[in-house]
């Protein structure tokens, strides 16, 4: 029973972080831009969330601010900080520490605004229901619902609009779209666009359950970065599994190893993983 | 305030030659890493440890920890020959989540939160250096030997075979570079140099414990590499001062209400990070077109 | 290397009783006494460092309405980022550059490595926030204005005797502070008959509990005792309720901040705090409790109390150093604070130890409708 709890559990944290996990990936694949920021749109997403709801507006209404804040940035970061680093060096560290930037002024700014302290939406979604002594939360049904559908349409997505096609076919050549002549740009901000958006049931479901920090980011950040890594960069399936697979390890690992060990245990996978199988799950060896 | 100045002084030193090694793996080696805090941590309890149980010799501290972290970089080593660019950073992540943990949890060695309290002076060949001075003293005659070290070995044959490697790895094997080698003997003397700025720092606080040798510890010694220019001698040391003494500074904005001052603080170090980098992309000294 | 006084400049003029008064009060008034705060500003712990902060700033208030002091005092702010080495680096500043002779800090880390600063520089630090036993006797310039943690447990377990409650579950941070509740958890537990039947040693950056409240579930406790501090507490409780659990939840006082006790799911918390009696009828009490609701809307923390005593204590050490001629400075305010032992404070009377640690009466309180409820 109690195993049948923890994959429950580690199920509806694997669901969330697959989504942000292949939002990640979806922009590396498209841009090979490193977005480290990933996390800040998480933070900023959830807190547009919680503005909503503040100000009274809804639930819709608040979903469509978290919305309009994560685009937004994704778009900003992309076009004021990525665009000009990339255009005169592009050296990957230094975009790095330029996103890293990024995330300390987004979480000051978050202090700022909103305070320092834990927020969290007050929501009768999140208290679990009893099924025969399995704790289940009416949030799990609605996080695995929003993962499959959006799964779905971004597959569709990618496979039939010509746009999507192209986001693709930027990952394996940059000079193949060119001589398309297809606008790299015009698809990087679509990429930017789709994998900030992705964020967003996260961040909404994050401030519904667990509640959101300042510095909430950072751990969202880590795990996007290791399941796009375990799951083989540039892949959006193998994102997805990585994501739900890290849910799963950092649940079970606080039964089988050690509580002080849960966050750490994901890192020791992707560690082994790396020396092992570093192509990922479902990558191709990938060089530069 | 001359005294704050020396205690400032003497973490730029102990940071400025973190970076430096670092910019041994990063700028010469080609050798992405977010882990180098964790060599850094093993120095420092290395030095503390021998400080409480055995001898503050300064030396000692400094020669067993970069020895200590140098041997135990084979772990990074071992990543770093079988992957490269972004596997390579998000391997060094595992590493750095892992030995955070073991830092933790380890409390037997490394006193977990708690740290490693009570730290004594230094001395150095019998004296002890009591006064702050003569410690920063010592740290800057540290860093200037280093800086010495990089720079023969980098004008030498194996800078040269490292950078060979960093520029074209199968160009260098064919060649005949024993490629393995070369870049584990790089990654050892970067760690243990870590290790070694990791002992100075254990007497300069004199107290150590798991959160100086954090991510956000890593990540921030990367970006001092990265600021001040990947590869280049001056750059690492630049971006350590830099990244020391503006948050230092910051202090100094009059009039700010007390609890705004950190986020106000934090929001302009994260601007000024930001635009450095979009206007001087190869850092502070680097060269503004080339490889890194 | 003599960095040892923070008034080098007036020597003389302290012990000079035959000046005229005034002209010692005129002289005087021009330098102000520095007091400092090292508390964490942003970053996870932030919350705390803005309550701190706010009753420093009340005490300063109201030590200025009353004129307690013939100088003013000033307060400098310095953010410790919560690391031992932004401690250190903001502690070197508050005592080289600022010249503060009093300091208040709140968290192990920082406190630990600033205080070899504060000894050498002979600078007072005083800690209202963290309550590790490891905090006892950090140095002799090192004192704790908040009772440690085996106090409070000492208050707590004969309570939950009482009610029945001697199966607990215990979750901890795998630090000093939570170490140091888990041994006297143990100890005290084991005097009343009861066990700890479930632990889990958590990180202070851990956010996931749901697994944690699986494990508890299936242990079947009486009750679960939680040790952590931060945001860390709210998500602890909303997410055990969430993944519902109904049991008793006890804590200490790290959970009497706002943003704990106005959470939905804290409803029904347990937790001691020492006796901030905000009924109590002493005017020391009284007044802090009716500012402080003018000012803010809300009822005091614990953590307001003990930082506005902190500064409190400072004023009361002063005055009676000014009024015997005495020089300021760490040495004899550590001399009088031993001399004197027992101090007014808000909340009652303060007893200080040999380590110039406080005792304080600790009472037990559940959180009701956000606000805390004395039981006993």
């Amino acid at each position: 029973m109690l195993l049948l709890q923890l994959l429950v559990n580690g199920l509806e944290s694997g669901f969330l972080y697959a989504l942000t996990a292949v939002g990640f990936a979806l922009i590396f694949g498209a841009t090979r831009i490193f977005h480290f920021a990933h996390g800040a749109t998480y933070a900023l997403a959830g807190y547009g969330f919680i503005l909503g709801e503040r100000l009274g507006l809804g639930p819709l209404a608040s979903l469509g601010i978290a919305l309009a804040a994560a685009l937004g940035f994704g778009l900003f970061i992309e076009g004021a900080v990525y665009r000009p680093i990339e255009r005169s060096r592009g050296a990957f560290f230094t975009l790095f520490v330029a996103a890293f930037g990024v995330v300390i002024a987004v979480q000051s700014l978050l202090e700022l605004g909103f305070g320092r302290s834990y927020v969290v939406v007050s929501s009768p979604l999140s208290r679990a229901v009893s099924w025969n002594g399995l704790y289940i939360a009416p949030l799990f049904w609605i996080s695995l619902c929003t993962a499959l559908l959006l799964f779905g349409a971004l597959a569709l997505f990618l496979k039939l609009s010509p746009y999507g096609i192209a986001l693709r076919a930027l990952a394996d050549s940059r000079f193949l779209i060119r001589t398309y002549g297809l606008s790299e740009r015009r698809l990087a901000r679509l990429a930017f666009a789709l994998g900030s958006a992705l964020t967003v049931p996260g961040a909404v479901l994050g401030a519904l359950s667990t509640g959101l920090t300042p510095s909430v980011g950072a751990h969202i950040m880590l795990v996007s970065l290791t399941a796009a890594v375990v799951g083989g960069i540039g892949s959006m399936p193998g994102a997805a599994l990585a994501g739900i697979l890290l849910g799963l390890t950092e649940t079970l690992a606080v039964d089988v190893l050690d509580t002080a060990w849960s966050e750490a245990s994901g890192f020791v996978l992707l560690f082994l993983f790396i020396l092992l199988r570093p192509q990922g799950i479902f990558g191709a060896e990938l060089r530069r | 305030m001359i005294s704050y100045l020396v205690d400032l002084g003497q973490l730029v030193a102990i940071f400025g030659l973190l970076a430096a090694s670092l910019n041994l793996l990063v700028g010469y080696a080609g050798l992405f890493s977010v882990a180098h805090a964790v060599f850094f941590g093993l120095g420092a309890y290395t030095a503390a440890h021998l400080a409480l149980a055995v001898s503050p010799d300064l030396l000692l501290g400094v020669l067993a920890a970069a020895l200590l972290s140098g041997a135990a970089s084979l772990v990074f080593a071992l990543p770093a020959l079988r992957v490269r660019g972004e596997y390579l950073v998000i391997a060094s992540l595992g590493l750095q989540m892992l030995g955070s943990t073991v830092f933790t949890e380890a409390q037997g060695l490394t006193g977990g939160y708690g740290g490693l309290a009570g730290i004594p002076a230094p001395s150095l060949f019998g004296w002890t250096l009591e006064s702050r001075e003569a410690l920063l003293a010592a740290a800057l005659a540290i860093l200037i030997l280093a800086q010495f070290v990089i720079n023969r070995l980098m004008r030498g044959s194996f800078g040269r075979s490292l950078m060979a490697i960093r520029d074209s790895e199968s160009a260098a094997e064919s060649l005949g570079k024993n490629v393995a080698l070369i870049k584990t003997l790089a990654v050892a003397l970067g760690s243990g140099l870590a290790g070694a700025a990791g002992a100075l720092f254990a007497f300069q606080e004199s107290f150590v414990n798991v959160e100086s040798f954090t991510l956000d510890q890593s990540v921030l010694i990367l970006a001092m590499v990265i600021i001040g220019g990947a590869g280049t001698l001056a750059g690492p040391l630049a971006g350590a001062a830099l990244l020391l003494l503006l948050p230092a500074a910051l202090s100094f904005i009059p009039h700010l209400p007390p609890t705004e001052i950190g986020a106000v603080q934090q929001l302009i170090y994260g601007l000024a990070m930001t635009l450095l980098m979009i206007f001087r992309p190869a850092g502070l000294l680097g060269r503004s077109e080339g490889g890194g | 290397m003599p960095q040892s006084h923070a008034w080098p400049r007036r020597p003389l003029l302290a012990g000079i009783a035959a000046l005229p008064l005034f002209a010692i009060r005129r002289a005087r008034a021009e330098e102000p006494y520095v007091l400092g705060t090292l508390f964490p500003m942003a970053g996870p712990n932030a919350e705390y460092g803005t309550i701190f902060t706010a009753g420093a700033q009340m005490a300063l208030a109201h030590i200025a309405e009353d004129k307690m002091l013939s100088r003013p005092i000033v307060l400098r702010a310095e953010d410790s980022q919560g690391t031992p080495q932004g401690g250190a680096v903001g502690m070197s500043k508050l005592v080289n550059v600022d010249h503060a002779i009093y300091v208040l800090v709140g968290f192990t880390g920082v406190s630990k490595a600033a205080a070899p600063i504060a000894a050498r520089a002979k600078v007072i630090l005083v800690n209202g926030g963290g309550v590790g036993p490891d905090l006892a006797g950090l140095s002799p310039y090192y004192w704790n204005v908040i009772p440690l943690a085996p106090d409070e447990i000492r208050t707590i377990v004969p309570y939950l005797a009482s009610q029945n409650l001697r199966r607990l579950a215990f979750i901890y941070i795998n630090d000093p502070f939570g170490n140091g509740v888990r041994q006297s958890l143990k100890a005290e537990l084991a005097k009343v008959g009861g066990s700890v039947v479930i632990e889990d040693a958590i990180l202070p950056t851990d956010q996931q509990f749901g697994a944690i409240a699986a494990r508890i579930r299936d242990a079947k406790p009486d009750a679960v005792y939680f040790a952590s501090y931060g945001a860390q507490q709210a998500e602890i409780i909303k997410q055990l309720r969430d993944s519902g659990i109904t049991l008793p939840l006890v804590t200490y006082s790290g959970a009497n901040i706002p943003s704990v006790e106005t959470l939905p799911e804290a409803e029904g918390l347990v937790l001691t705090t020492q006796a901030s009696a905000l009924s109590s009828d002493d005017p020391v009490t009284q007044r802090f409790v009716r500012d402080w609701r003018a000012k803010y809307g809300t009822d005091p923390t614990a953590y307001n109390q003990n930082y506005y005593n902190a500064v409190r204590l400072f004023a009361l050490l002063t005055a009676s150093l000014e009024k015997a001629g005495k020089p300021v400075n760490g040495d004899t305010l550590r001399a009088e604070l031993l001399a004197r032992r027992r101090f007014p404070l808000v909340g009652g009377e303060g007893v200080f130890d040999d380590l110039c640690d406080i005792s304080m009466k600790i009472v037990v309180n559940r959180v009701e409708k956000g606000k805390l409820v004395p039981l006993t």
